[in-house]
């Protein structure tokens, strides 16, 4: 006899599945999924581990104060991290399978090669992104869920101004930064903005992020007599190996990274003496505000070791809780409307997103962007500056 | 290009040639005796660099016994490679470049949980600059120099000079006449894989203090190594060292003079131009 399936069966099985989605949906509601893709791994995982475990932090204080109240309903924020090794082909990987297979609305991308070439995914699937990268168009009215979180070059080049006025003896600039997007788009705006400042650049060159041995670009570099030499974008283990060559090659004068880098990493491969005077932007390690002692406090007693990029690392988590407070829903649009309008606080003070006059849309994050000096290896606050525009 | 900046330029060239031709040596002689490209050569020279990390920096012994101990595990490393890789699948060509190749995405895999996610580094051994031919080189790129030339007359005079240097010759001319004449190929090709390790480790074990170390570190030298068998003739150990300083030198001295991707593009370039005209590299026998 063969066994049947009688329409009666069927429709039992069908109301089963029925029940069991809507009650995973109902679960599934409870919690904000929210996916993180960035280098764990690899030369860039100086960034990438402090930008991961910043938002998971953040996200788990807030579950621990209960979660967040959307219209009377808690919801719990949950991390979905992946390691994309700054590969970009493992950047598109990683955020196709977490909009496709993980079902996030809401991701946070560290790296502009990499968040250039998810641009079409996230914007057809309506995500939200709130991404730590440089690159061209990134921030632009054909992004309108991309909020940028952490100052770019055109805020950044804000330092220029004022080394012109505190260091006037430097006078000619060269550029080493990656030869990507994020290596051509930052030293563009760079090299623009301290042109009109009146430097003169004296050098302009890029590497591949594999490389270690920079000693031939170096001596093309140093036969131009630079007194200082800027490594935007570069990441720290590169410019520990740059700072280090130069050293070795008789560069005596300044290094500046305008972006973002973990002096502590350099010191570790240039030696603290090669990394002294070296001016970076978003790496403070003294003197630390109360709030950021406390948030100090909290990273190293979960994470077991302290992480200064963390500090402004933790703005997409800032940002996003904030946004949903505000907009009082967990749809993308909504919370990108928010992001427009809301004033928050991160560890640096407040912060808000803007920068419409420059880029035409008001998805840029602004606020008191930290500069240091590196002083017997440690990398000292010299100055908090707002954006040449907001 | 100043005169100086041309002596500094190829003084820093021969520098990076000299670790060129080391790992060449070892890919070359494994090709010569066995016809197979050994993958893993990368993932050897990263792991000499971490056993200098280990045991150098972290446990404080003095580096050259850290660099002969980098020389002896991973040559003992490729010796079990040899017994439990090579041998099982009784030399084919094509299973053994897949076994090697997944022997090395293994090593670089595993490379991350056990090393850790952060690049490393290893503190100067040789410090400070010289004055040389009225330009500054760092003391520890001139370094390498004269102990990769020791180590090429070592291996010169080894594979010369003694009987197992014989019959690895004897292999490389003719596997199946040598074991008529009594000698243990499988022991040999044993041999030659330790060797072929050791050289890789020698070369990871001399750059970890100059460059910066992660499980992924060996591909660019790896690639080097192969433009430069290739240059120099597949199986050839003078070509290898010819290969390797050409290499070494175009590197340098064209990137700085031009830019680093011009000098790549160079390095093909020449290849392309050479293999037109001696398909079998510069020392190579025709097939």
């Amino acid at each position: 006899m063969r066994a049947g399936f009688s329409p009666n069966w069927a429709a039992l099985l069908g109301a089963a599945a029925l029940i069991a989605g809507s009650t995973g949906s109902g679960l599934a509601a409870d919690v904000i999924k929210f996916g993180i893709s960035t280098p764990l791994s690899g030369p860039a995982a100086p960034w990438g581990i402090p930008h991961k475990n910043a938002i998971e932090l953040i996200f788990d204080e807030t579950n621990a104060q209960g979660g967040l109240d959307v219209n009377g309903k808690k919801y719990k924020l949950d991390i979905v991290a992946y390691d994309h090794k700054y590969v970009i082909a493992e950047g598109v990987a990683t955020v196709n399978r977490l909009i496709a297979k993980d079902g996030v609305k809401y991701i946070s991308v560290l790296g502009g090669s990499v968040v250039k070439a998810i641009e079409e995914p996230v914007n057809e699937s309506r995500v939200l992104n709130l991404p730590l990268a440089y690159a061209d168009g990134l921030v632009s009215p054909k992004n309108p869920l991309t909020f940028h979180a952490f100052p770019s070059p055109p805020e950044t080049t804000a330092f220029w101004k004022w080394i012109k006025e505190k260091h006037p003896q430097i006078k000619r600039v060269a550029t080493l930064s990656p030869n990507d997007d994020t290596g051509w788009w930052s030293i563009k705006v760079e090299t623009n903005f301290v042109e009109k400042l009146g430097y003169q650049v004296a050098a302009k060159e890029f590497f591949e992020r594999s490389v270690t041995d920079f000693n031939p670009v170096l001596l093309r570099i140093l036969a131009q007599k630079p007194d200082i030499i800027s490594v935007n974008a570069a990441p720290a283990g590169s410019v520990g190996l740059i700072i280090k060559q130069a050293r070795e090659l008789g560069f005596k004068g300044r290094f500046v990274h305008i972006g973002q880098c973990d002096t502590s990493v350099v010191a570790g491969i240039a030696g603290k003496a090669n990394v002294e005077g070296m001016w970076v932007h978003g790496y403070v390690q003294t003197p630390l505000p109360e709030k950021i002692k406390s948030w100090q406090a909290r990273y190293t007693k979960r994470y077991g070791e302290w992480n200064a990029t963390s500090i402004d690392f933790a703005n997409p988590a800032f940002a996003f809780v904030a946004a949903v407070k505000k907009a009082q829903s967990v749809e993308p649009k909504k919370i990108a409307e928010a992001l427009r309008t809301v004033e928050f606080d991160n560890l640096w003070g407040k912060a808000h997103f803007g920068g419409k006059d420059y880029y035409g849309v008001g998805n840029q994050i602004i606020y008191p962007m930290p500069f240091s000096e590196v002083k017997d290896g440690v990398a000292n606050l010299v100055v908090q500056l707002l954006p040449p525009h907001d | 290009m100043t005169p100086a900046l041309f002596v500094q330029s190829a003084v820093i060239g021969l520098s990076i040639g000299s670790i060129y031709i080391l790992m060449a040596l070892g890919l070359t002689l494994m090709f010569g005796m066995m016809h197979i490209i050994n993958f893993a050569h990368g993932a050897i020279y990263m792991l000499g660099a971490f056993v200098i990390y280990y045991v150098f920096f972290q446990w404080g012994v003095p580096y050259f016994a850290a660099f002969v101990l980098a020389m002896l595990l991973l040559g003992l490393f490729g010796y079990l490679v040899e017994r439990s890789i090579y041998r099982p699948i009784k030399g084919g060509v094509e299973p053994t470049l897949v076994a090697l190749l997944a022997l090395t995405t293994f090593l670089q895999a595993a490379g991350y949980p056990v090393f850790g996610p952060l690049d490393k580094h290893v503190p100067p051994v040789f410090a400070g600059t010289r004055n040389v031919l009225g330009v500054m080189i760092s003391v520890e790129r001139l370094m390498i120099i004269p102990v990769a030339g020791a180590l090429v007359v070592g291996l010169y005079l080894f594979i010369n000079k003694t009987r197992l240097g014989a019959a690895m010759r004897a292999i490389e001319q003719d596997k199946e006449a040598a074991a008529l004449q009594g000698i243990d190929v499988h022991v040999v090709n044993g041999l030659a894989f330790a060797v072929g390790f050791a050289l890789a480790a020698a070369s990871g074990a001399l750059m970890a203090p100059i460059f910066k170390l992660d499980p992924m570190m060996g591909e660019q030298p790896l690639l080097k190594a192969f433009i430069i068998i290739i240059l120099g003739g597949l199986g050839s150990i003078p070509g290898a060292i010819l290969g390797g300083l050409i290499l070494g030198l175009i590197d340098s001295i064209v990137a700085t003079a031009l830019g680093a991707e011009p000098a790549f593009l160079l390095s093909f370039v020449f290849i392309i131009l050479l293999l037109l005209f001696r398909p079998s590299g510069l020392f190579g026998h025709a097939a």
